[in-house]
């Protein structure tokens, strides 16, 4: 008896049901979603509540000046006397949005981009990839700061540049995967069937890509947190008092030698944030492959 | 009229080492209700053939480069991607050699199968899963209404097929074309593909093109039989005559081959040598170079297919001139 349960279950399980099966047996990836989940909760609190920590991200204190950590100020305080815990936590609300919102343009017009392209391959094909190698040779950071100069220092611009010059990578894998897969039989047979081509791509195309692209968006998130901690070192990106992990680095790294855990901590956080995201990134991998060994 | 009527159709592909003439000339028709086999070795055009008719064809590096299909008063190598999208999937249906590869690993059973409902005809989800569970049931799978939801790799080789079958025959078309649905299958279950097919083909009263490189199968199966070689056509006709009044060497090299009919010890006979380089096409017909009976014309004489027995065609110049005995 119980073992014909069993079976049942294994076969009738739903796709999301099994999927979280396996990642739950992955411990590294649970443990990097419970981190990134603590982080995004505690940033919100703090983005919706300044004063959780008892101290709001801009406010200064200057006769109190920089302090080690301490029972007041447990990560300690800035040369102007502003809370780092508080600082931090705000900062990671921005940086964690950067993050996502700017992969996500990235994901979405690469995959349509690349998808098309590599379906419909050809003249076409070589046109839009040209495209792709032309924009790939433009300096992108001269194209960040270029947009940053004529539209203003805007967050959401923010995201939407940094998306704009990352989806090219991903449009150059989902090209080479469609071109993979495209010749392979079910696709011919849902041709047979009528399918129109958009219904081929998206449909029964693109998904098995998931793979693939979810590895390389959970290779994204970190990469545009640190871009956009590079343009806040610039001074391009967000600007004081509001922070960003960036600006916190950037802060703490001008004074390393006098304060060292103004970069300790923040420099932490943030390694901490990017493993979580590989772990998690390479666990969802191996969760939402369908054919995957059933263990 | 014919359901499909084929004529002169001429398939290529264009690749880096030359031209490639995969189907030469081939013609033939398909009445509704009926079942044609063609066989032939690898690389004979058989499948090319097919592709053709369904436009399956990759172009490039493929190309249609002369004849017709028709269907009703379509022209399936003429018409548009649009009007070619309504007939495929609807009112002809393909069916592939390896059932492994050709459901999508990502999509459930259920939702592959309701698909061609889907896109074809006004229907609901429900309507439509309602059809796919009779189809299912009909296809000989039990406890379909659990099997819906599981993903092909839940499957074994012959419930894929199967499924194919019912994915197939859901829109109920006038044509299958099954392209060596039993190739990648133990012998036990292909004879309970080969009879599912033949049931369904009863009850919907479709023809069936089925493409083997197995005579025996073909011949247990089929009212009429094409044979091709070389991307032609060798001989053509109904099943019974072409065993019993073979009109083509080759065919009668093919007929011996086949391994079952050799007593223990004996030695299985083959046909000598190997099919011509498609690069490089020869003059004249193309099996002269293997065939016993080829005589010095054989390999200069453009040949056709030719009527040399009513309703039997024959590509052999000795047999249409000389009524050669094969």
């Amino acid at each position: 008896m119980v073992i014909v349960e069993s079976v049942e279950t294994a076969g009738g399980a739903s796709f999301w049901q099994d999927a979280k099966h396996r990642l739950w047996k992955n411990k590294l990836a649970v443990f990097g979603l419970v981190v990134l989940c603590v982080l995004a909760v505690l940033s919100l609190a703090a983005y919706l509540r300044p004063s959780m920590t008892g101290y709001s991200y801009e406010q200064q204190n200057l006769a109190l000046g920089p302090m080690p950590p301490s029972h007041a100020h447990w990560l300690g305080t800035d040369p102007l006397g502003r809370d780092l815990l508080a600082r931090l936590l705000y900062g990671g609300g921005i940086s964690l949005m950067v993050g996502l919102c700017a992969t996500a343009v990235s994901l979405i017009i690469g995959v349509i981009y690349g998808a098309i392209a590599g379906f419909a391959g050809g003249k076409l094909d070589m046109l839009m990839m040209r495209f792709v190698d032309i924009l790939y040779a433009l300096p992108f950071v001269i194209f960040v700061i270029l947009l940053m100069v004529f539209f203003g220092q805007n967050i959401i611009l923010l995201f939407v540049a940094i998306g704009a010059v990352e989806w090219l990578t991903m449009a150059r894998i989902v090209r080479g995967q469609v071109m993979a897969i495209k010749r392979q039989e079910f696709v011919e047979a849902a041709r047979a069937l009528g399918l129109r081509h958009g219904r081929i791509i998206f449909r029964h195309i693109v998904p098995n890509l998931l793979g693939p692209i979810i590895v390389y968006a959970t290779l994204t998130v970190p990469e545009v947190i640190l871009l956009e901690s590079f343009l806040s070192f610039l001074g391009l990106g967000v600007q004081p008092p509001h922070s960003s992990w960036g600006v916190l680095i950037k802060e703490g790294a001008e004074v390393m030698e006098e304060y060292p855990w103004l970069l300790i901590y923040p420099g932490a956080v943030m390694a901490l944030t990017l493993f979580s995201l590989n772990f998690l990134g390479d666990g969802l991998r191996d969760a939402l492959d369908v054919r995957g060994s059933k263990d | 009229m014919a359901l499909l009527t084929v004529e002169n159709l001429r398939t290529a592909f264009h690749t880096r080492n030359g031209v490639v003439r995969a189907v030469q000339d081939v013609s033939f028709q398909l009445e509704r209700g009926e079942t044609l086999g063609i066989v032939g070795e690898s690389g004979s055009g058989k499948s090319v053939t097919c592709y053709s008719i369904m436009g399956l064809v990759p172009q490039p590096p493929g190309r249609i480069e002369a004849g017709r299909a028709l269907f009703g008063d379509v022209d399936l190598l003429a018409c548009s991607h649009r009007q070619l999208n309504r007939i495929r999937g609807r009112r002809i249906s393909m069916i592939f050699q390896d059932a492994m590869t050709s459901l999508n690993p990502f999509l459930r059973i259920g939702e592959q199968l309701i698909e061609p409902l889907i896109i074809h005809e006004k229907i609901t989800r429900a309507a439509a899963t309602d059809r796919a569970l009779a189809m299912l049931h009909e296809a000989g799978i039990s406890e379909a209404d659990h099997r819906l939801k599981m993903f092909p790799h839940e499957f074994s080789g012959g419930m894929r097929q199967r499924v194919m079958i019912a994915m197939a025959l859901i829109t109920k078309p006038d044509l299958l074309i099954a392209d060596e649905p039993t190739t990648a299958l133990d012998v036990t279950v292909q004879a309970q593909i080969l009879e599912l097919i033949r049931k369904m083909q009863k009850e919907l009263g479709m023809a069936v093109i089925l493409v083997s490189h197995d005579l025996g199968i073909v011949s247990g199966f089929c009212d009429r039989v094409m044979v091709m070689y070389a991307g032609r056509v060798m001989e053509c006709a109904r099943t019974d005559d072409l065993f019993y009044d073979t009109k083509h060497p080759y065919t009668r090299g093919l007929r011996q081959s086949i391994p079952a009919l050799q007593m223990k010890g004996e030695e299985l006979h083959t046909i000598p040598g190997q099919p011509p380089d498609p690069h490089h096409p020869l003059p004249g017909c193309p099996f002269a170079p293997r065939c016993e009976h080829a005589v010095d014309y054989c390999a200069r004489e453009e040949v056709a297919l030719t009527e040399v027995a009513p309703n039997h065609g024959s590509a052999c110049l000795r047999v249409q001139r000389e009524k050669l005995p094969v």
